[in-house]
């Protein structure tokens, strides 16, 4: 019988220490608490019996309360997209889906390789290019500089669902702002009750460390309910700076923030789909910035997966990150550790494609090594089949000793199948790379985006969805710029 | 185009080799000549797997299979394509230097070789330039391939086209060296006449030599 090898999956905490931190995270929500200022989640934590403070806005939550969170939260969910053939089940223990990072405000110039603001047309090249490569599941919005301040995130979305048919992972700036967003979303799923069978969007929102949710987090803990939308609960300390500066002491902060927000989430709106997004990471203590590449970040974001597997939950790791300034070795090299550590520790989503420096700018080429980087890892977790034909002793006994299997049966039999074959690695003779012109890793990367540009036009919206959309925006902007 | 040739491309393709065999019998019997089924039907048909090869759409197995069959369709052709002898393009000695028992690259090209319509003769490994003069010479090869991995073997596919050159049989055959040490520009200082990065190009390079 043919079998597949195991899914191979780091575990940095045993048994024992996840139950700790588990056992340490119940315990600070009940003596500190978080501080929580949203009326309406305020009352909703004290009606269920958290100990709230009026004026500190501190709330104590007891570990029943966040038992009950716990059994009601679901184990998995689809990101649904537009396209369905393009779908991202979240569930545990499959293949982890990738998107770019959010919120970029920065771009490199493809052609001029000049580090500039991002603009309108950059965001809808970006969106072009997400749509069309293979390595990159669904897309996050980043924000062109051109556009109105106001309802610049209702913009992104409507610009989003212009330029690809994947699923769209939402950035917001305020409650009033996405709840059109999500109408948005109704629209182009077919109606309210069809966007909770099948959410087109989903959404990030991360308490700001330590221990603190703001109005527009608990806003989107609510919404994202009511609407059946999936929410990634983003949790960040840096350590040393607002986390304590041990990986064991960020991590039982962050599980602690985490566990917050999942109980505000299930009072609300018990089996609301949440995911948890640990994004530890840690303050340079020889500059004071914070840091995106490390290699405890690796470690520490791969025990919140174990965090998350401990309490069956999806779980949303950084990817391809780096603190490099541009596309050069530093950037690679940390991308590809970070984004395999994410994969080997089970995550269902790898996040970071095209961002450099942090998340702070994205770059066309970046997206491009990113989608490829994204296969290798997806391909490494997938390990192979093994039976007695694949085994093929008959093969090794048929060729035997000093022959070769190149024209053997077997070998055709299984020549395709279990090989990735890469769109930028460069794996030929000397001449025929000179003949190709020499080109660098990253010049071919340039080369593929300047043809995906050239090239790919995304499936349209339905026309009537699309004027629809234009009307919800325009009454959008009318109402929040008020 | 008629429709037997089509089939007989697609299967050949396909790496069918009794298929490629019972459709040129077919061909044959359909009025058509050995001449139109070898050019239209089995040449054209390589020319397409290589032009995939090329693309890599197919692999390097598959054109082997497809070289196969085409193969079979040559043996029922061969009787009746007497006048032009056999449809062979040349023989190639074929080896690895004194010194160096690596071969998965030399048997890769002999084998793509083979399948474009060359005749081989394998020497094998660790093949000294005597060995190689006197195969050349008893074979009246028109190409002689040399492979070597090792830097520290390279030396001999010199010594070897000296040892030609001493008993006078270099004008006769056509050299080409291979092997991941070598480049185009060592090929040149030791006076062979061609160098092949790859099997595929190994293949194109011997076919231009036999034209030349």
């Amino acid at each position: 019988m043919s079998e597949k090898t195991q899914k191979p999956l780091i575990r940095y905490l045993s048994d024992a220490q996840v139950e700790e931190i588990h056992e340490r995270s119940l315990r600070l929500l009940e003596t500190t608490g978080v501080e929580v200022g949203h009326e309406e989640g305020l009352k909703l934590l004290e009606k269920a019996g958290a100990k709230v403070d009026r004026d500190t806005r501190r709330v104590r939550i007891p570990r029943e309360l966040v038992a009950r969170a716990l059994e009601t939260a679901p184990a998995g969910f689809t990101l649904a997209a537009r396209n369905p053939r393009k779908d991202c089940p979240l569930v545990r223990g499959s293949r982890p889906y990738s998107r770019n990072g959010g919120g970029a405000d920065y771009i490199i110039d493809l052609e001029s390789g000049e580090f500039r603001p991002l603009l309108l047309a950059d965001v809808r090249d970006c969106y072009r290019l997400m749509d069309a490569l293979d390595g990159i599941d669904f897309i996050a919005p980043v924000f062109g500089h051109d556009m109105p301040v106001v309802g610049r995130d209702v913009l992104m979305l409507r610009e989003a669902f212009n330029h690809t048919d994947k699923h769209i992972h939402l950035r917001t700036f305020g409650g009033r702002n996405l709840r059109y967003m999500f109408e948005m979303a109704a629209i182009v799923a077919g109606g309210k009750e069809e966007l909770k069978k099948r959410p087109v969007v989903s959404l990030l929102e991360a308490p700001i460390s330590p221990l603190k949710y703001l109005d527009v987090t608990v806003d989107a803990l609510l919404l994202c309910g009511e609407y059946g939308i999936p929410l990634d609960i983003c949790v960040m300390p840096i350590a040393g700076g607002t986390g304590p500066v041990t990986m064991a002491g960020n991590i039982l902060l962050f599980n602690t923030e985490f566990l917050a927000g999942l109980t505000i989430s299930q009072l609300a709106h018990p089996g609301a789909p949440i995911q948890y997004a640990p994004r530890p990471m840690l303050m340079d203590m020889r500059t004071g910035f914070s840091v995106a590449g490390s290699v405890e970040l690796g470690i520490m974001a791969a025990c919140g997966a174990q965090m998350a597997h401990f309490y069956n939950v999806p779980v949303s790791l950084h990817g391809p990150w780096t603190d490099s300034m541009t596309h050069d070795d530093q950037s690679t090299l940390e991308r590809m550790y970070m984004n395999l550590m994410a994969g080997l520790a089970g995550a269902n989503v790898l996040v970071g494609a095209g961002m450099i420096q942090q998340s702070l700018v994205t770059s066309h080429e970046q997206l491009v090594i990113d989608s490829e980087i994204n296969n290798i890892v997806v391909r490494a977790l997938e390990g192979f089949e093994m039976d007695e034909e694949r085994l093929g002793a008959e093969a090794i006994a048929r060729v035997g000793p000093g022959g070769n299997f190149v024209a053997d049966p077997h070998t055709l039999k299984f020549l395709r199948g279990e090989r990735y074959t890469p769109s930028l690695l460069f794996r030929n003779s000397r001449e025929a790379w000179v003949a190709g012109g020499s080109r660098t890793f990253l010049e071919r990367a340039r080369e593929k985006a300047r043809t995906i540009l050239a090239e790919h036009r995304p499936s349209p919206l339905p026309e009537d969805v699309g004027k629809a959309l234009d009307k919800l925006v325009a009454e959008a902007l009318r109402h929040l710029e008020k | 185009m008629s429709d037997v040739l089509e089939q007989i491309k697609k299967e050949l393709y396909d790496g069918n080799v009794d298929g490629v065999r019972s459709l040129t019998e077919k061909a044959l019997a359909q009025g058509l000549s050995a001449h139109e089924v070898l050019n239209n039907g089995l040449v054209a048909g390589m020319d397409v797997v290589g032009r995939d090869f090329r693309d890599g759409i197919l692999f390097i197995p598959e054109v082997l299979l497809c070289a196969q069959a085409m193969h079979a369709g040559l043996e029922v052709l061969r009787p009746l394509l007497a006048e032009s002898g056999a449809p062979t393009l040349g023989k190639v000695v074929m080896g690895t230097v004194a010194g160096d028992l690596h071969d998965i690259g030399k048997n890769l090209v002999s084998m793509m070789l083979q399948g474009a319509g060359f005749e081989i003769v394998d020497l094998g490994t660790d093949v000294s330039p005597a060995r190689f003069v006197e195969a050349v010479r008893a074979e009246k090869a028109a190409l002689l391939g040399m492979s070597a991995l090792l830097t520290t073997t390279m030396p001999g596919m010199k010594a070897t086209i000296e040892a030609l050159e001493d008993v006078g049989l270099r004008d006769q055959v056509k050299v080409i060296v291979g092997g991941a040490p070598v480049t185009a520009a060592f090929a040149r200082e030791i006076g062979a006449d061609a160098y092949a990065p790859d099997a595929a190009t190994a293949v194109e390079v011997a076919r231009s030599l036999v034209k030349a």
